[in-house]
């Protein structure tokens, strides 16, 4: 009798071991944000990713021509722009990435590249599409990294319209399928219309100044408590195969090195804050 | 088969935990893939709940064990997305219902195991409920509006409850017929 129970509490103590295993084994996984998982899948998916000369082959020259093009006027911006004594934080050194994975939930809007901080990946980096900007960095393993996408609906960038340089911040939708964002603007009544390009603002602390995101496609001026524009991204979000990731550093954080003109005419109180969807992490 | 029952059962119980565990790590790993056909709207299956149901239906399963089998799932996809809000509060609420059903015998564990209907059917009222809890739980979060998390949660409860119910039997019946032959003999 006393040998049964004996044995009978036995086996439910090995099983309260396994399960606090298991248990411990998740918490794990959690705690270090699933790196090792990512690492594992980056592994595994490695042969059906693209890779880079075939990823050349589909450019165009048209295309090439346009790139040599914008270089071109780049340096010389950049000339006019050290005479004039500005200092620029944007280098143009980009990390091609191939995207691996998408979000592992339906929630967020996530996706997965193949590169890390083995390729010089950090977190904080930017991540740009053909046509725009498409998210930023929020966790690095050695071999992959994870991009929350500006739709993200956590996702909150300051945003302006470059033709009338009306200020605003751009809302994810956390819609899949589609590609669109929502603009609200400062001002009660915005000079804005359909067709009017918006880039990132010079409010924005998590993004470059002037990088391009979409178009005005339709307008709600009478939206309360802020007027509203619906943007369609230019860069295709929903099929991307291939990102370029570009250094960034919050201005915050090289306010203490050196002197940053964008950032000194900033408002005391923003009416918003910018996310990059990080916040929970 | 006869290979497996000849074994003794320590060796037998080491190889029911590793297909447990690969079985776990494949589910997990499977879901940041958008394979063709496996997508609606932009929404794949729910892998890590059908795994939960598939885990917790099991006849002997305890109430202990199916509750650390959903909390280990949802600790393993926050992982993979974000740790805020939870996924192990809906994966441990779809293994007490499971494991509830299953012990109330609403629908006789002979049925389930032959037919792939009722484990879909399972599956997809446990998907329902499982988005309706992260729903509440992005409420009660607040930082997005209620509108927008209302009317996507309509789309993604659909869209998930239907393929995960679809693809429930591709996991149930290879982990369960796995679970049965490494245990057959072991009483």
């Amino acid at each position: 009798m006393l040998k049964n129970t004996l044995r009978r509490w036995w086996d439910l103590r090995l099983q309260i071991a396994m399960l606090g295993l298991a248990l411990s084994g998740a918490w794990f996984v959690r705690q270090t944000q699933g790196q090792a998982l990512f690492e594992v899948y980056g592994w595994v998916t490695r042969p059906f990713q693209v890779n880079a000369s075939q990823q050349e082959q589909l450019l165009n020259a048209r295309t090439k021509e346009l790139q040599d093009r914008l270089a071109e006027l780049q340096t010389q911006n950049q000339k006019l722009q050290s005479l004039l004594g500005y200092v620029s934080t944007q280098k143009n050194k980009g990390i091609a990435a191939p995207i691996i994975g998408r979000s592992a939930d339906h929630w967020w809007e996530q996706v997965s590249l193949g590169r890390g901080s083995k390729d010089g990946i950090r977190k904080g980096f930017i991540v740009m599409g053909p046509g725009g900007v498409v998210g930023r960095i929020i966790t690095v393993t050695p071999n992959t990294s994870l991009v929350v996408l500006i739709t993200d609906s956590t996702s909150r960038v300051g945003v302006v319209i470059s033709r009338t340089r009306q200020m605003g911040f751009l809302r994810g939708k956390g819609e899949k399928s589609k590609n669109r964002a929502v603009m609200e603007f400062f001002e009660n009544v915005p000079n804005v219309k359909v067709g009017d390009v918006v880039t990132t603002s010079n409010f924005s602390q998590l993004y470059p100044i002037g990088l391009p995101i979409g178009r005005v496609e339709s307008l709600d001026l009478k939206k309360s408590p802020a007027p509203e524009a619906l943007i369609e991204f230019s860069a295709p979000i929903n099929s991307l195969e291939w990102v370029v990731v570009y250094p960034h550093q919050p201005p915050s954080e090289i306010k203490s090195t050196q002197k940053q003109p964008s950032s000194t005419n900033l408002p005391q109180n923003q009416p918003f804050k910018e996310e990059g969807g990080e916040a929970n992490r | 088969m006869t290979y497996l029952s000849r074994m003794s059962p320590r060796s037998r119980h080491f190889i029911k935990g590793t297909i447990t565990l690969v079985s776990v790590i494949l589910c997990v790993l499977i879901l940041p893939t958008r394979l063709p056909g496996m997508e609606l709207l932009g929404i794949g299956p729910n892998w890590p709940l059908i795994w939960v149901v598939a885990w917790s239906i099991r006849r002997k399963r305890t109430l202990l064990a199916a509750i650390v089998g959903g909390l280990a799932m949802g600790f393993l996809q926050d992982g993979m997305t974000a740790p805020v809000p939870t996924h192990a509060a809906s994966l441990v609420l779809v293994a007490v219902l499971t494991i509830l059903l299953q012990k109330m015998r609403s629908i006789p564990p002979e049925i389930i195991e032959k037919d792939p209907i009722p484990i879909a059917l399972i599956v997809f009222g446990m998907a329902v409920i499982a988005e309706t809890l992260m729903a509440f739980q992005f409420s009660w979060i607040g930082e997005r509006t209620l509108v927008e998390i209302w009317t996507y949660h309509q789309r993604v409860a659909l869209c998930s409850a239907i393929l995960s119910s679809l693809w429930a039997p591709v996991i149930y019946f290879p982990l369960n017929r796995a679970w049965d032959m490494t245990s057959s003999s072991e009483s």
